[in-house]
């Protein structure tokens, strides 16, 4: 009994721990089902969006959530362009040519955010990120509520735009049949770009979160890209529940069998599930 | 029904890879006609439409459409030119509601702003789709997905309107009702080409046709004038 | 097929040759500062040309050359506090990193294209947790967990680790020529064109893939150890760090994918860079990521393929 007790505030956390891994997985969930690339630069661009919040927090005092309202638009054009002019040409080169280029779009960022911001691991502090709150037996930091509820918010929003607009019929028409939806007078270059960018804002406001619920480092995009990776692909592609689901698994995991095997071993456990992932469900719980 | 060609295919070659599929083809379409393509299967058919649409580009010969080239465009710009392409298998978008997906057989801008008129016009000529217009297409019945598909096309206004073996696979009660609405589609003034593989269908329903093999044209004329020859081809196809 | 006969047996006598010059360098004084950039150069050929091997000819896009290296390290590192010496570390490190390879190639085989590239990306990462936190002889050192110098090396002269090295080089050379002339080279051009169409001519998919994988990381693994040996100490975070990969990836893709000569020409030109931009440390990883962007969209076959297609 008392270890369901002691296990109460890891399930709780991995829960809403699962809710930030599926905002960060969303947006790679989305290009993955919609231009059906793999970007392998998705962790760097979130945690582009964690250092676009720092900057605001340390030069300008300004909340990293009120940044967003202007970085949004900002990350929606860098994906833009990425696709647009990077990885549209890449496809047609091959589709190693698309992994390679991504890889060293990874690269570029990596550095780059070393090159600016140092090694040094960074955090976005406000006055609520270091709240915590307790319900009973469960003591959780405010911050993981707060990642949870946005990522459900940001997949209301992704969801219903995908229903009630054309832009969005267009996404899923152009994932469903690429060749149809060009006879439909869809210019799938455009929708990809059009997608990149969105799931780029979305890697922008899961940097966001990111930052202000765990410290991170240049390198970190890869930790996170390796577990949103798992979740798209458990989750299935470009489901958005699906998202949700996994992500939620994955967090659990991870505060689990930290629990379990201690807190070093957390990471472990959650790269372990990737692998394990990739290996048995190549095509997820929800996807097609 | 003036007779005016709105579609000219010049001496066009096309290639699938290194593959040569098409030789020297050239073929009219005459304004508010039906035209036929008839052909086995790799006579080149679906290539010719692909090519037509904007899929493919031909590496030598050229397309006019309405008098302007467009064998370099792509398939957005070649639809908002006028060419709606129905490719083979319909191939609707599975996991779109049936409304869904004749909406976004409107998405062209200059067809978006006609967007009800059209979609009446499409329930009038296929009043199931309306009935059915939120399940998911994939759960159409074939002759379903095939009216949905035909729809579709229609949404985005087109003038010309190219039909990609659209009666294939279906029970002929159906491929009747199909033709019945091409008539109707015809009559409101759209230009009708399509690919068959039913010569006697397609003599019946068109006014001129062509007839492929292998990637070229060896026959072409009115279907009065090929209906004598079709007693000598019924031996070289078989129907 | 004469003159193809005739133009192996060139190749194959100017790679001697230059061999058996770079030997000498040592022993006819060449300058240190040479010493080193060809030990950096023929320990890069080598990973190159493994790279190669599975990129360019088998298909699989490997995401993992830093697990084989750094696992053939550690493995010559420990044994080497437990009083083996380096030398005999070395084999049994790249034994271990071939083990290693055969092991995980069971789940990881079964990742199609993509998922392969994603699941050999988890890999190293999934390493280098695991030996920051096993710290089995000794105690931390370098930079908290699992970092320790190697026993037994200091007295080993630049000169020995010079010929080591250019020994992997010419090793990892000579054994594309031949594997790439071989039936099991002939069976990894038919997977990488198509791998249904192989498996349905009667090659061995799974099992030719296996074969390069272990290849692969046995001769990335002596490389890396070789590495080692000259730098004195490991520890996880450079071990199986993803630098090795950029470094591999940028050097083959520059020369050419899918080329014999590709990784050769490659490497010169990453080396090159990456001594010439030494000072500007980020920088200079910058550029080499910006480099392999646009070598993939302006060149994909790379310098050799350039030329190639030129030539045509």
């Amino acid at each position: 009994m008392s270890i369901l007790m002691d296990l109460a505030t890891p399930i709780v956390m991995g829960i809403l721990l699962g809710g930030l891994y599926s905002l960060i997985a969303l947006g790679l969930s989305l290009i993955f089902g919609v231009v059906k690339e793999i970007n392998i630069a998705h962790g760097d661009l979130v945690i582009l969006g964690s250092y676009f919040g720092f900057v605001g927090l340390t030069f300008a005092g300004i909340d990293p959530m009120l940044s967003l309202i202007c970085g949004l638009p900002v990350f929606f054009g860098i994906g833009y362009g990425i696709q647009r002019y990077l990885l549209n040409r890449a496809f047609r080169i091959s589709m190693d040519a698309t992994l390679i280029i991504a890889f060293g779009i990874s690269i570029i960022l990596q550095n780059t955010y070393q090159l600016i911001w140092t090694p040094l691991s960074r955090g976005l502090t406000t006055s609520y990120s270091v709240e915590s709150f307790s319900a009973g037996p469960i003591y959780v930091p405010l911050v993981y509520l707060l990642d949870l509820i946005v990522a459900i918010v940001v997949m209301i929003f992704l969801r219903e735009f995908l229903k009630r607009t054309y832009m969005g019929v267009a996404i899923r028409a152009a994932a469903q049949d690429w060749k149809a939806a060009q006879l439909m007078g869809i210019d799938t270059n455009r929708i990809y770009a059009y997608t990149f960018g969105i799931a780029t804002a979305i890697a922008a406001i899961a940097g966001v979160f990111l930052g202000l619920t765990f410290p991170f480092t240049p390198l970190s995009g890869m930790s996170f890209l390796i577990i949103a990776l798992g979740v798209v692909i458990l989750g299935g592609m470009g489901s958005i529940a699906g998202t949700l689901v996994a992500g939620i698994a994955f967090g659990l995991a991870q505060t689990i069998g930290g629990y379990f095997f201690g807190v070093s071993a957390q990471m472990l456990v959650a790269y372990t599930m990737v692998l394990v992932v990739l290996a048995i469900i190549p095509r997820g719980i929800f996807g097609r | 029904m003036n007779g005016n060609t709105i579609l000219k295919v010049n001496h066009i070659d096309v290639f699938h890879g290194s593959f040569q599929a098409l030789w020297d083809v050239s073929l009219s379409v005459n304004e508010g006609e039906i035209t036929a393509i008839i052909g086995a299967n790799g006579s080149g058919k679906s290539t010719l439409m692909e090519t037509i649409s904007g899929l493919l580009h031909p590496s030598a010969g050229t397309i006019e459409f309405e008098g302007k080239d467009i064998s370099g465009l792509q398939p957005f710009e070649i639809l908002d030119l006028g060419i709606s392409l129905l490719p083979e298998g319909g191939r609707i978008f599975p996991d779109l509601s049936v409304l869904e997906n004749l909406k976004i057989g409107s998405y062209n801008p200059k067809a978006r702003s006609e967007y009800t008129r059209n979609l009446q016009r499409v329930y009038q000529l296929f009043p199931v789709l309306e009935v059915m217009r939120a399940r998911l297409a994939k759960s159409l019945s074939g002759g379903e997905k095939q009216m949905l598909a035909l729809g579709r096309s229609l949404m985005s206004n087109p003038k010309l309107m190219l039909l990609d073996e659209m009666s294939l696979g279906l029970a002929p009660i159906l491929v009747n009702d199909l033709y019945k609405a091409l008539r109707e589609i015809r009559a409101r003034g759209i230009t009708i080409l399509f690919v068959e593989q039913n010569v006697r269908r397609s003599l019946v329903e068109a006014d001129s046709a062509y007839i492929m093999e292998t990637g070229r044209i060896v026959l072409s004329g009115h279907v009065d004038d090929l209906r004598e020859e079709a007693k000598v081809q019924k031996a070289y196809f078989g129907t | 097929m004469k003159t193809a006969m005739i133009k192996s047996q060139k190749g194959f006598l100017l790679l001697i040759t230059v061999g058996v010059v770079l030997a000498l360098f040592p022993v006819i004084g060449a300058p240190r500062l040479w010493l080193l950039y060809l030990f950096i150069f023929f320990i890069y050929l080598s990973l190159a040309n493994m790279w190669n091997l599975l990129a360019g000819y088998s298909g699989l896009i490997s995401l993992c050359p830093a697990a084989f290296i750094g696992l053939a390290g550690y493995t010559m590192t420990l044994l080497t506090w437990v009083g083996c010496p380096y030398y005999i570390g070395m084999i049994l490190g790249s034994l271990a990193a071939a083990f290693f390879a055969l092991i995980i190639s069971f789940p990881v085989f079964r990742m199609k294209g993509i998922y392969f590239a994603i699941g050999t990306l988890v890999v190293p990462e999934i390493l280098r947790y695991v030996f920051i936190m096993w710290v089995p002889v000794g105690r931390p050192l370098y930079g908290g967990g699992g970092g320790y110098p190697i026993k037994g090396v200091s007295q080993v002269s630049p000169a020995l680790t010079y010929w080591l090295a250019l020994a992997i080089a010419l090793i990892s050379t000579l054994l594309m020529r031949f594997i790439l002339r071989s039936k099991l080279g002939t069976g990894l051009a038919a997977i990488r064109d198509n791998d249904i169409t192989a498996a349905c001519s009667g090659v061995n998919v799974f099992k030719l893939k296996l074969v390069s994988f272990v290849i692969a990381a046995f001769i990335s693994g002596i490389a890396g150890a070789v590495f080692y040996v000259y730098q004195g100490y490991i520890e996880p975070s450079s071990a199986f760090s993803i630098q090795w990969l950029v470094i591999i990836m940028l050097a083959t893709v520059i020369g050419g994918e899918g080329t014999e000569e590709g990784p050769i020409l490659g490497t010169l030109v990453v080396v090159f860079l990456y001594f010439s931009l030494a000072s500007y440390a980020e920088i200079s990883l910058i550029i080499q990521g910006i480099i392999l962007v646009i070598i993939m969209l302006l060149a994909p076959q790379g310098i050799i393929g350039f030329l190639r297609k030129i030539r045509n």
